[in-house]
């Protein structure tokens, strides 16, 4: 009990929190803007007669061309939160907004969006407006410290990103197949200065990247949390993540990774880099009368909720051991769990609807009712699957057709394997529940790759 | 406690630090080795252009200017029928337009450049027909056809109904063609499209060509990319469903559709049962492109040989290419089971057409998942972050 008090009255300078607040804030308003400009909010939400939603959260939908509007709110509380201004208020928004958006439809899920929408709920309880802030002026004071907690609560949450993506890279493909990279680098086409296009071909250069992989992300969070490690460990973060942007399309999240392990750097650096970026207003930044320690309001009740918080974010990649059969197969608890780049995998499912009354059956163009992301997101995972089943009933009865079932042709190929039958052809999806239960109607991959 | 274990800790570290170095140094070195080509094990690169090169070279543009010589002699018996409207040169006419027919089969899949800007296929090769606007635009004399409502107008399956629609017997039709000039003037103009539009396509992959075969990349818009794309949209879209799965009412809760086949007219009034040949040729088309045949027999770089290459690398564990020519196999004994005339198959045993359906489908599924899949090619265009 009394390391955990005196560890609770740990105190470290304000300017880390500051300085991740302004770092995160511009990097969300930048990615909302880009998002827009490449007119995804069109395509992918506004566009789609029919929407993907997650269990729970099918009252989730896109607001038609209110969606804008949301994406304005979103990004607008995103440059709110990078100044600083009605901090709490500006983090709250920004939370619930990006989280609505990620909720529309999960035909768009990735697992860098799930990390913004969790870090964004973190910080509603760190207190990062506490100096070179808006707010702080606006209060005109500031605070030289912060609770040492809350810099260390998302030193931990990177922790659990990076080691728990080495962990699920410890599976029979990754390590002793070197797949999906040996596919994406093979036939990828890169020429590299220095390096070429000639390694990519290398088999022993796919399990070298795969092995590196694994050790890189259990190994970076301890090399950035030891100072004497810390810049080595940095430089390899940066080259890690801008590999992966030479090699595949993956938007924001190198970016996004390389601010926030900045995170573990002294809060010497942040303040020097703080006084650099805010150069123009270093006057007004320094006419503020500077408190010692912040008072956070309800302290106890925030930290409950973030040791809760945490306790969820251990455990909850591990749900799928609750499930029987192969997890890349089945996907069944494979989201928000941190599983990056570990498949290869392509579906192709069709449709049959049986009418009862006169035993007639015709087939689903599924063009007419999904757009080609969503098909191809809808090919190969069962819970696309069974919603888009249970969307063609109920549209069908709306037509009139009373008594019909439902039967899906579908193939997945995995990681290089040739392509297997998935559903169970003689199943009617219809009598099937969408949920949290087993799907038993997959038919299992007669082989196990994720042992752990 | 914390005391020791921070000293661990660090030790630890130093440890750690070790390796990644090691492994840092390891690849410098290997990497810096490039240069010293001949001591480690080479393995080149797939090069996606010699693909593209045998495609362009020895597919692609010979399949065009075959169509297109067959079109020349198709618009020869068009002008003679034309203007002197007999039997002979029905006969004639008849035959040049089952020869271009024929030919086309082997260019409908390649929607590419000026193709696909010109909407090429769509022009040449929709079916069914729409008879009461073709008939109207006789009536009207009207030769701009570009509109799209108008696609169903023209094109071979125009030509179709041109010939063997207005009647059961060749008198009957003869006559139609003695009796008003508009009907003769119509279809002049449609050989006049084609041929123009196919003149055009060929003119462009002369310079096009280079274009191609340097976009030899693996992105969405590079050359294998969208030509493989191009490919299993025909393959899915122009030979499964339209030749097969919408006649037989695959999408239709089984109401067979037997109006609804390729050259429909030909077979209906008894003409010639042209539609199984049509759909024969469409199959040797593609599995001529997926394992780069020519015209003239003989074999290149393909897609076939990429996939061979890539399991020869290990990429793959079992070898997808002869899976997916066994496949073209069954497809193609399927279709020989079938009676030459469509209508007549559809209409007393559905089964068999439905058994060629499920063949046909068997390769879609190796193409779009396994295919793509080891080529990582994208199903689609679509512009998206991954994770």
């Amino acid at each position: 009990m009394g390391i955990i008090s005196s560890y609770l009255s740990k105190r470290h300078e304000s300017t880390s929190l500051a300085f991740f607040r302004l770092g995160f804030g511009l990097l969300m308003t930048y990615s909302i803007i880009r998002f827009w400009l490449k007119g995804w909010i069109q395509t992918m939400y506004i566009d789609p007669s029919f929407h993907f939603t997650f269990y729970g959260f099918e009252w989730v939908t896109p607001l038609g061309n209110y969606t804008y509007l949301l994406f304005f709110i979103c990004g607008l509380s995103a440059f709110f939160v990078a100044i600083g201004y009605r901090y709490y208020m500006s983090i709250i928004i920004f939370f619930l907004s990006f989280t609505y958006i990620e909720l529309m439809d999960k035909t768009t899920y990735l697992n860098h969006y799930y990390f913004v929408s969790i870090l964004s709920f973190l910080m509603i309880f760190l207190p990062s407006n506490s100096s070179y802030s808006v707010d702080s002026y606006l209060q005109k004071k500031s605070f030289k410290y912060t609770p040492k907690w809350c810099v260390d609560s998302i030193k931990l949450l990177l922790f659990i990103v990076y080691f728990y993506s080495g962990l699920a890279k410890i599976n029979k493909d990754w390590l002793f197949e070197a797949q999906p990279l040996k596919i994406w680098l093979t036939t990828g086409s890169y020429d590299f200065p220095l390096i070429g296009s000639n390694l990519m071909q290398q088999e022993w250069f796919h399990y070298f990247m795969s092995w590196g992989g694994m050790f890189y992300d259990l190994l970076i969070p301890f090399l950035l949390i030891s100072t004497r490690t810390r810049v080595f460990g940095f430089l390899l973060v940066i080259f890690f993540h801008l590999f992966t942007v030479l090699l595949f399309p993956i938007g924001m999240f190198p970016y996004i990774m390389i601010m926030s392990s900045l995170i573990f750097f002294s809060s010497k650096t942040h303040k020097k880099i703080l006084d650099f970026i805010l150069k123009p207003f270093i006057d007004k930044i320094k006419s503020i009368r500077e408190m010692k320690i912040i008072n956070i309001q309800k302290e106890r009740i925030s930290l409950i909720v973030v040791s809760v918080f945490f306790i969820i974010q251990f455990l909850f990649p591990f749900r799928y051991s609750l499930y029987p059969g192969e997890l890349f197969w089945n996907e069944q608890g494979y989201r928000f769990s941190w599983r990056v780049m570990l498949m290869e995998k392509k579906g192709y499912t069709t449709f049959k609807v049986v009418n009862k009354e006169n035993d007639n059956s015709f087939y689903i163009m599924n063009n007419s009712f999904l757009t080609e992301f969503q098909e191809r997101q809808m090919s190969f995972q069962p819970d696309f699957i069974i919603e888009y089943a249970h969307f063609l009933g109920t549209y069908y009865k709306n037509l009139g057709l009373n008594d019909i079932e439902i039967y899906a042709d579908s193939y997945v190929a995995l990681n290089g394997r040739i392509s297997k039958r998935f559903i169970d052809p003689k199943i009617d999806l219809l009598k099937q529940k969408r949920g949290f239960k087993n799907k038993d109607w997959i038919i299992p991959l007669d082989e196990k790759i994720n042992n752990l | 406690m914390g005391l020791s274990l921070t000293v661990f800790y660090f030790r630890i570290m130093k440890y750690l630090k070790s390796i990644f170095c090691f492994f840092l140094i390891v690849l410098t070195i290997l990497a810096c080795s490039k240069d010293s080509e001949d001591e480690i094990d080479q393995v080149p690169q797939f090069d996606r252009s010699s693909i593209l090169e045998n495609y362009a070279d020895n597919i692609i543009i010979p399949r065009y200017n075959d169509f297109k010589s067959e079109l020349d002699k198709l618009k020869i018996a068009v002008d003679d029928f034309t203007q002197s409207p007999n039997t002979s040169n029905f006969d004639q006419l008849h035959e040049k337009w089952l020869s271009a027919y024929k030919k086309w089969q082997y260019v409908e899949m390649f929607n590419i450049a000026k193709a696909e800007e010109i909407m090429y296929f769509n022009t040449i090769n929709t079916y069914p027909v729409d008879e009461i606007r073709i008939k109207e635009n006789i009536n009207s004399q009207k030769n701009d056809l570009s509109n799209s409502n108008d696609w169903s107008c023209q094109g071979l399956s125009g030509v179709d109904y041109m010939l063997h629609g207005f009647g059961i017997s060749k008198d009957e039709i003869i006559q139609k063609y003695k009796d008003d000039s508009n009907y003769g003037d119509y279809l002049e103009n449609l050989l006049a499209i084609m041929t123009s539009n196919t003149a055009d396509i060929i003119q462009d992959w002369s310079t096009y060509r280079n274009t191609f075969v340097q976009s030899s990349g693996n992105s969405n818009t590079s050359s294998l990319n969208i030509l493989t794309n191009d490919f299993i949209y025909y393959f899915e879209k122009g030979l499964r469903t339209n030749k097969v799965a919408i006649p037989v009412g695959y999408f239709s809760g089984g109401n067979i559709l037997p109006e609804k086949i390729e050259a429909y007219y030909s077979s209906k009034n008894s003409f010639e049962e042209v539609s199984k040949d049509l759909a024969k040729e469409a199959l040797i088309a593609s599995e001529n492109l997926f394992v780069g045949k020519s015209s003239n027999g003989s074999t290149g770089a393909s897609l076939k040989t990429y996939l061979d290459y890539l399991h020869s690398n290990d990429v793959s564990k079992e070898n997808l290419s002869p899976i997916i020519i066994n496949n073209f196999q069954k497809a193609n004994d399927a279709l020989d089971q079938l009676n030459e005339n469509f209508i007549d198959q559809i209409n007393t045993d559905k089964s068999k057409m439905l058994n060629t359906f499920d063949k046909l489908q068997a390769i879609v599924v190796n193409l779009k998942t396994d295919m793509l899949s080891l080529l990582s090619i994208q199903v689609d265009y679509i512009d998206a972050d991954g994770d």
